[in-house]
């Protein structure tokens, strides 16, 4: 129970600030990384009109997403973030399923990925924001429906953030922390399987799936 | 009778246990009644499948009930875990805990019995989509989980963190705070969550054709319907983590558990609120699919405004904390 909430940190001093690594999010997000880029090897090195069991996934997640950003944006703007929105669902599924390995933890269980995506989609919404609307709309649509609203549209928008990287947090490290507690109560070989199926994996692939809708909703809101 | 240290902590795991299992076994009890009596409607429908409606049901009643069997695993490690030898800071966190569970059961288990309710009387209406209504169902229910699942995260931070290093005097209303923020916070997104999860079961049962724009749309709604008691959640983590300064000042204490009321309370409307809005917004778009990206905006905009009084509770309660 003692590794419950335990971080291994590397703490590096620089010109008199310390910076902090997490190393275990480190480590497990370039694992995911490297799975990814397997998988994109293994799916796209035998092109063919049969598709071998690979590129049949690889297919599945890009038709899926390709789809679903032209239904949220129009139909060119959609085709060019749909490899945003599809790289984003893959990368967090395999970061929320790897913590179902023994000794693998989710990189999303650390409250620094989860934010930085988070971050990383609002910048992006906001920057489509101001290319396609101009700056002008842009700064037009914090001032409605009155002026005196302004302040409160801007905390609204920051509230978008912590929303969506608290949610994906949330749930995973409430899964782990969940697992954690149950085995080491019960010591079964039954209940924690079983648990692993519901929170790691089913869970895991809503939140991923519901992590990328958001971000594609959120980029959305802003051009129209 | 002698009232010393460890009498108080084994009379707070007591109330604590007490108030989490009374207060948890509300709202599940409600949703399967839900359930059950739209299984009875269904069946009366289509007697033909009341086999497949039966054991729907109770797959339904099994994810309402989860809420509930989470308050009776922190009731139970309430009850029987020996607390003694610690600081007097241990009343308020086996209180904190028990409030947390108790509360935050509420919501989810009223909620998630909707959806199964609604997929019951869908499969009378459209038995080729048994499958599918069971399916949508399940990620529904297991989605309106999400705000109970807060609560137990909580509860269990606080069951089983060392707190012992802490400054009694603001601390213990901090952890009382934090009980009452996720656990308050929990009872409207998990009641909307179900709201929109029913609307989608139906919408799916009435119209086969537009299964995945609606299972969809539901999940982007119901994610929406939880941003409040993500709130709740990120007021309880402030809460917990920020490490106040001894003071011996009552209202100091008092601004910290009043933090953790105000979000509390001001997240269980626009909860429901949002849920709403989803459900209506689920509802119209399973009937007229082609107006999908106008209602999902409209919907959008609908839920940013019902928000924004959980965005008034955020911003007073971060005033109490950082600036009082």
């Amino acid at each position: 129970m003692e590794d419950l909430g335990e971080i291994h940190q590397l703490i590096v001093p620089l010109f008199g600030h310390e910076m902090t690594f997490n190393l275990e999010p480190i480590i497990m997000t370039w694992i995911v990384i490297i799975i990814l880029l397997i998988f994109g090897l293994l799916a796209s090195r035998h092109k063919n009109i049969v598709p071998g069991p690979v590129q049949v996934i690889g297919e599945l997640f890009i038709n899926q997403f390709y789809d679903l950003s032209e239904d949220a944006l129009d139909k060119d703007l959609g085709r060019k973030y749909a490899p945003l929105i599809t790289a984003l669902f893959m990368f967090l599924l395999f970061a929320n399923w790897i913590g179902m390995l023994p000794h693998m933890h989710e990189p999303t269980k650390d409250l620094n990925t989860p934010l930085s995506l988070g971050i990383m989609g609002f910048v992006i919404a906001h920057y489509t924001g101001i290319r396609e609307k101009g700056f002008k709309e842009y700064t037009k649509s914090y001032f409605e429906p009155i002026f005196f609203m302004m302040p409160l549209n801007l905390i609204g928008e920051l509230a978008k953030v912590v929303s969506i990287s608290f949610r994906l947090f949330g749930n995973i490290m409430g899964g782990s922390i969940i697992i954690l507690v149950v085995s080491y109560l019960t010591l079964s070989l039954v209940l924690p399987p079983f648990l692993i199926t519901f929170f790691v994996i089913f869970i895991g692939a809503i939140q991923a799936f519901v992590f990328t809708m958001l971000t594609l909703v959120y980029i959305a809101v802003q051009v129209n | 009778m002698t009232l010393d240290i460890d009498t108080w902590i084994q009379v707070a795991a007591f109330v604590g246990g007490g108030l989490a299992m009374g207060f948890g076994a509300i709202g599940a009890a409600i949703g399967e009644g839900f359930t059950a009596s739209e299984a009875n409607l269904a069946i009366s429908r289509t007697p033909k499948i009341s086999g497949d409606i039966f054991k729907n049901m109770l797959v339904g009643q099994a994810i309402a009930e989860s809420a509930a069997i989470f308050a009776l695993v922190v009731a139970m490690i309430l009850l029987f875990t020996d607390f003694s030898g610690q600081s007097i800071l241990m009343v308020s966190v086996l209180l904190a805990a028990g409030l947390s569970m108790g509360f935050g059961a509420i919501g989810s288990g009223i909620g998630s019995g909707f959806p199964a309710g609604e997929a019951c009387v869908g499969m009378s209406r459209q038995p080729a989509m048994s499958g599918q209504l069971t399916t949508n169902m399940l990620i529904g229910s297991a989605v309106c989980q999400t705000p109970s699942i807060f609560a137990l995260v909580i509860s269990f931070i606080l069951l089983f963190s060392d707190f012992s290093g802490l400054p009694i005097a603001p601390t213990w209303a901090a952890i009382l705070g934090t009980g009452f923020a996720v656990g308050l916070a929990a009872i409207g997104s998990g009641l909307g969550g179900g709201l929109v999860a029913q609307t989608s079961c139906e919408g799916m049962a009435r119209q086969p054709t537009s299964a995945s724009t609606v299972t969809n749309i539901m999940l982007l709604a119901q994610a929406v319907t939880q941003t409040p008691a993500i709130y709740g959640i990120l007021i309880a983590f402030i809460l917990l983590f920020k490490g106040f300064t001894p003071t011996a000042s009552l209202p100091a204490a008092m601004a910290l558990l009043a933090a953790g009321l105000c979000m509390g309370f001001g997240a269980i409307g626009p909860g429901i609120g949002i849920g709403n809005t989803g459900r209506s917004a689920v509802r119209w778009i399973a009937r007229n699919k082609e107006s999908t990206a106008d209602l999902t905006r409209i919907m959008l905009v609908g839920q940013a405004v019902c928000e924004s009084t959980a965005i008034y509770s955020l911003v007073v309660a971060l005033v109490l904390i950082f600036v009082i």
